[in-house]
């Protein structure tokens, strides 16, 4: 990578918007729908992702909106149940989840890694249609009668709850498997498929985080399947293992639920870990700082995520003991993210920082995300977490991770690697200027939230004191904001599709395998398979920006 | 190009070792990256460089399968361990109405179909086709027999009213059945007795009112060692629903839900291996499976070695608890 | 020639310097090759066996191939990758994949009878699981071939046991620790019920 002249694509790597691209290779829908290739499966993937975005947005625009005031504002209180039920179980199960791993990482994984494609190209395909499919079960109980339990399904409610809690939670389940199959994939992938040269220590970080949540997406997603199972097997049968009734433990359920769930949220934020340090290095011309222990602590965070589920659980009747015990190891879980957190810093500094957006998203993470870490682990703390539980500020701290952290990260992956994988910029004044305002957005709309959850509001309540009005709609005013710079991102990004400048090959002066392939790539990533000799980070002083295609060509060749 | 040279040297080495080549070296060095046109490049797909490199890759593939499928019946695992340690009368009790014999036999089936599937790996790796076909053949064979103990026993249970949840109406009380009778012949005795004094207590109750009905000293106390079996079961004592009178311990349907749903899942998981091995029949018919590509038998098997490894565990578990 | 080990050495030297597109054969050279050295006899057994039976002479079991072998070692480095493996992995003997199954039906038979005694009321349960152990053992060595594979996927499967661990006794100490709780709870019911 450090000396282009060994990566056998082409010496001055030029835009290939009219020319054959993996988006232009074959026509048709059932190309599309039969396709074999990642590029054209993460772009799949990416629209769905985002549509369900929009979706789960606007249930939760409905959510705030009804917020307002207290008692009825637009909705009677059995509609607003389902409403944040609907938000939650969608943004978690049909974006975030499968968000960064399935869209970004199918397009960029294979061209980073130096392959040809994953390791398995059919099931891959298959990952995304079941993720349809499941799509499909868990939209179906919004028709039917939208589910109400919450995303997390509790019991014994979600038995005898008269609404369509089989289709949502077969859907989860169907999604779960798709989960796995991409996991399964992306593991065997960086395992098998990697160039001559390519050792583990110098893959990309954002192959490392892709690799660390392949890793708990295995060994996670399976539990979550049994549990749903079981749940519905429950309702449906009545066999009595979660029901009090019938002789059943409901306790039991919550310790099945979360031992998926909290390592999913491992899942949501590892890959924006990731994309962090691919954006980091990049954006500040300099090699990251402490490579290994960045990379290292995403496998740390992978294996300690599956300890602490029990953190969940202190106020629902688990044990003391049980409690104490994932309290101590919910501490520790700050240590790696930390290691990661420095090192961006330190990454910066003594850099020459570029504020372009996906710089302006990556730096936004660092703050939201050091925030939304920080508050978790003072819900780790039992005797804390007796007060703060189910309130406001337990909402507080995990949108802040999951809409701060993985939701910003995504946001600026996607600008990342836009160029690369449409061949068009976007127009950089509206990116930046959308990226201040979801930056200012997310935090008027969940920082007031901290407050009330100390305060005492609970969650997922309909009605609530007046004292707590002024927060709310302050609350509510931030969540339209976001809308809004969420929108404008939306329109900007399309548009740039018709109207964008060609992109070259490589906008941002990266210096990973990706960049060195034509923008959008061919349809078969290399003409050979790349030697690599250097790091991932190596490399910044051989290219040189040019100014006629608005990129950066590696030296040589621009003087040869 | 270094991958179509390894490629070109691939074929005759193998050749060498009894593992037949079915192709012609010189030939094969042209496919490149493998476009599946030049005989012998067959089943390499594009985004390998070599066979062992695929291989290899479905081999990682499919124990990380494995690995899931073995969490995915954790959950299941998880759940009898608790209800069993909480409550070890319910499945003292419940496992009369299993039938061992059966269990066994499909436990043995199952084993006779893992050696079919172990050799059907070797049969591919040699090119052996007939002898591939037969032993696909016989393990599907045994499968089916599996499912068919499976509905019989089923469908025993669902004529023995032994359902799940609150469909559990044991049709026969359990110191009636051969299993318990044989096993414990004083305390099946015993057990009748009391369950005839219990009606009469019962009778005299609903004609006397709400009179305590309680009668002592009309019958002779047996020995602890009589009555032990079913205090253990739950029969007497504080676990029984009724602890005035011989009855089933309280939630005994808990142990069918479990039952029903470790068995029916294992099931579901046969029927789809038995699916698996159909469609890798044809393919085997079609001799597609050599020393280089055996890799769909390969990993067939290990799912279904999987899938008898569950069952050894369950079969314990469930027909043998003591 | 095809047992000796020295083209094997040059060979796996010859292949360290140059690129291949996968690290995984040459790293799997050892292990292979002790299994070359200890057990050659699983190697020609087959051919052996095979010839016994008329059926299996099948029109691609060309098994007789010295030629291209002789060729093919002096092409080099590759070839010992695959050299080792005689094919893409190891093959079963028949022997060996009956006598498991031997010791599976054996050990299926003791389980059963050991039912007729009474062990205490967890000796059963122990017993129980110590065999099924033993059985599963068995099936995930030879069977499912773990003996003679990387070991990277015997470190996959402990790994995926380790989390069942895990979750299970995890939940195990929780419930048995608010086990009391619930007690409490259905027999205060069902004495109110009363």
């Amino acid at each position: 990578m450090a000396s282009p002249s060994a990566t056998a694509d082409v010496v001055a790597p030029r835009s290939t918007s009219e020319s054959e691209n993996y988006l232009t290779h074959d026509k048709g829908v059932l190309s599309w729908i039969f396709t074999l290739d990642h590029k054209r499966i993460g772009v799949m993937y990416l629209c769905s992702v985002l549509a369900a975005f929009a979706l789960g947005g606007f249930f939760a625009l409905m959510v705030r909106t009804e917020l307002l005031t207290p008692g009825r504002t637009i909705m009677d209180h059995d509609t607003y149940n389902q409403m944040f039920t609907l938000h939650g179980a969608i943004m978690v199960f049909l974006v975030i989840i499968p968000g960064i791993p399935a869209a970004l990482g199918n397009i960029i994984m294979p061209l980073q890694l130096g392959a040809k494609d994953v390791a398995f190209p059919r099931l891959n395909l298959a990952s995304y249609h079941l993720w349809v499919v499941g799509a499909v079960f868990m939209l179906s109980s919004l028709v039917i009668n939208a589910v109400d339990t919450g995303w997390t399904f509790y019991t014994p409610y979600s038995l005898t709850t008269t609404t369509a809690v089989v289709p949502a939670a077969f859907g989860a389940f169907i999604l779960g498997f798709s989960s796995i199959f991409t996991g399964l994939n992306f593991i065997v992938t960086v395992h098998k498929l990697r160039p001559p040269g390519m050792s583990w220590f110098r893959l990309p970080l954002f192959v490392w985080a892709l690799y660390a949540t392949a890793l708990i997406q295995v060994l996670a997603t399976p539990v979550i399947g049994i549990t749903l199972l079981m749940m519905i097997v429950e309702r449906t049968l009545h066999i009595g293992i979660f029901d009090p009734t019938l002789g059943g433990d409901p306790v039991l359920f919550q310790h099945f639920f979360w031992f998926y769930s909290h390592p999913a949220v491992y899942i949501m934020i590892v890959p924006a870990f990731g994309v962090i340090g691919e954006i980091i290095p990049v954006f500040s011309r300099k090699r990251m700082f402490g490579y290994k222990f960045i990379a290292a602590s995403s496998v740390a965070i992978a294996f300690l995520g599956f300890l602490v589920w029990g953190h969940h659980l202190f106020v629902s009747g688990q044990s003391v003991l049980a409690g104490t015990i994932f309290s101590a190891i919910t501490f520790l879980i700050a240590v790696p993210t930390a290691i990661k957190v420095f090192n961006w810093i330190t990454t910066m500094y003594k850099g020459v920082i570029h504020l372009d957006t996906p710089m302006l998203y990556a730096l936004a993470f660092l703050w939201v995300f050091t925030i939304g870490g920080l508050t978790g682990v003072f819900l780790a703390v039992m005797s804390v977490d007796v007060h703060l539980t189910d309130t406001y500020f337990v909402i507080a701290h995990f949108h802040y991770v999951m809409m701060g952290g993985a939701i910003t990260a995504f946001m600026g992956g996607l600008h990342y690697w836009w160029p690369k994988a449409f061949g068009r910029m976007y127009n950089e004044k509206l990116g930046r200027m959308a990226a201040c305002l979801v930056f200012l957005g997310l935090n008027v709309t969940f920082f007031p939230q901290f407050i009330l959850g100390s305060r005492g509001m609970p969650r997922r309540y309909y009605n609530y004191l007046p004292e707590f009005q002024s927060l709310h709609v302050l609350s509510t005013v931030g969540a339209y904001t976001l809308g809004v710079g969420f929108l404008i991102t939306a329109f900007y990004l399309v548009r740039s599709l018709k109207n964008g400048r060609i992109a070259p090959a490589n906008p941002w002066g990266g210096v990973t395998l990706e960049w060195q392939c034509s923008s959008p790539p061919p349809y078969y990533n290399f003409h050979k398979p790349p030697v690599v000799e250097a790091g991932p980070y190596d490399g910044y002083e051989n290219l040189m920006y040019d100014e006629k295609i608005g990129g950066y060509l590696p030296r040589k060749a621009k003087s040869g | 190009m270094s991958e179509s040279t390894s490629q070109s040297v691939t074929e005759p080495k193998k050749g060498g070792h009894g593992a037949p080549a079915a192709t012609h070296a010189p030939a094969a060095g042209a496919g490149g990256h493998g476009h599946g046109h030049v005989e012998g490049q067959a089943h390499l797909a594009h985004h390998f460089d070599t066979y062992q490199q695929q291989f290899d890759a479905g081999k990682l593939g499919i124990w990380l399968f494995l690995l899931t499928e073995v969490l995915f019946f954790s959950g299941l695992f998880c759940a009898y361990t608790i209800y069993r340690g909480m409550h070890p009368e319910i499945f003292v009790y419940a496992h009369y109405f299993l039938n061992t014999t059966m269990g066994a036999i499909n436990t043995c089936v199952l084993l006779i179909s893992s050696l079919t599937a172990a050799w059907a790996v070797r049969n591919a790796q040699l090119a052996q086709r007939k002898l591939l076909i037969f032993n696909i053949v016989v393990t599907v064979a045994c499968a089916c027999t599996f499912m068919v103990v499976k509905y019989f026993e089923y469908s025993h249970k669902f004529h023995d009213g032994l359902l799940p949840g609150p469909n559990f109406h044991p049709t026969e009380q359990v110191w009636e059945l051969e299993s318990f009778k044989k096993k414990h012949p004083e305390a099946a005795e015993y057990a009748e007795h009391l369950d005839k004094l219990g009606e009469e207590r019962a009778h005299r109750k609903s004609a006397a009112g709400s009179a305590d009905a309680t009668v002592t000293g009309e019958y002779e106390r047996p020995t602890e060692e009589q009555i032990e079996p079913l205090i253990k079961a739950g029969l007497i004592g504080p676990h029984a629903e009724d602890p005035y009178r011989i009855s089933k311990p309280k939630n005994a349907h808990v142990f069918f839900g479990i039952y029903f749903c470790m068995t029916g899942l294992h099931g579901i998981h046969v029927v789809g291996g038995i699916i698996v091995w159909l469609w890798l029949l044809k393919r085997a018919a079609k001799n597609e499976f050599g020393p280089k590509y055996f890799g769909p038998i390969d990993y067939a098997a290990l799912y279904w070695h999987l899938v008898d490894l569950i069952w050894i565990y369950l079969f314990p578990l469930l027909y043998l608890i003591h | 020639m095809a047992n000796d080990d020295t083209p094997d050495t040059e060979a796996s030297a010859d292949a360290d310097k140059q690129p291949k597109s996968q690290q995984g054969p040459s790293e799997e050279q050892p292990p292979a090759h002790k299994d070359d050295a200890t057990a050659p006899t699983p190697k020609l057994e087959p051919t052996k066996q095979d010839e016994g039976d008329a059926d299996e002479r099948d029109s691609d079991s060309d098994v007789s191939a010295p030629a291209p072998v002789a060729a093919a070692v002096a092409d080099g480095h590759a070839a010992a990758a695959l050299h080792a493996d005689h094919g893409l992995a190891h093959t079963m003997p028949i022997w060996m994949l009956v006598a498991v199954l031997g010791a599976l039906m054996l050990l299926t038979i003791l389980t059963v009878s050991v039912t007729n005694y009474d062990l205490g009321s967890q000796g059963n349960l122990v017993v129980g699981m110590v065999i099924a152990t033993i059985k599963a053992g068995l099936v995930i060595t030879f069977f499912m071939h773990l003996l003679w594979d990387k070991k990277f996927h015997l470190i996959l499967f402990l790994t995926a046991v380790l989390f069942v661990v895990l979750f299970l006794s995890m939940s195990i100490t929780d419930r048995g620790e608010y086990q009391g709780n619930i007690d409490l709870y259905q027999n205060t019911t069902s004495a109110a019920a009363k």
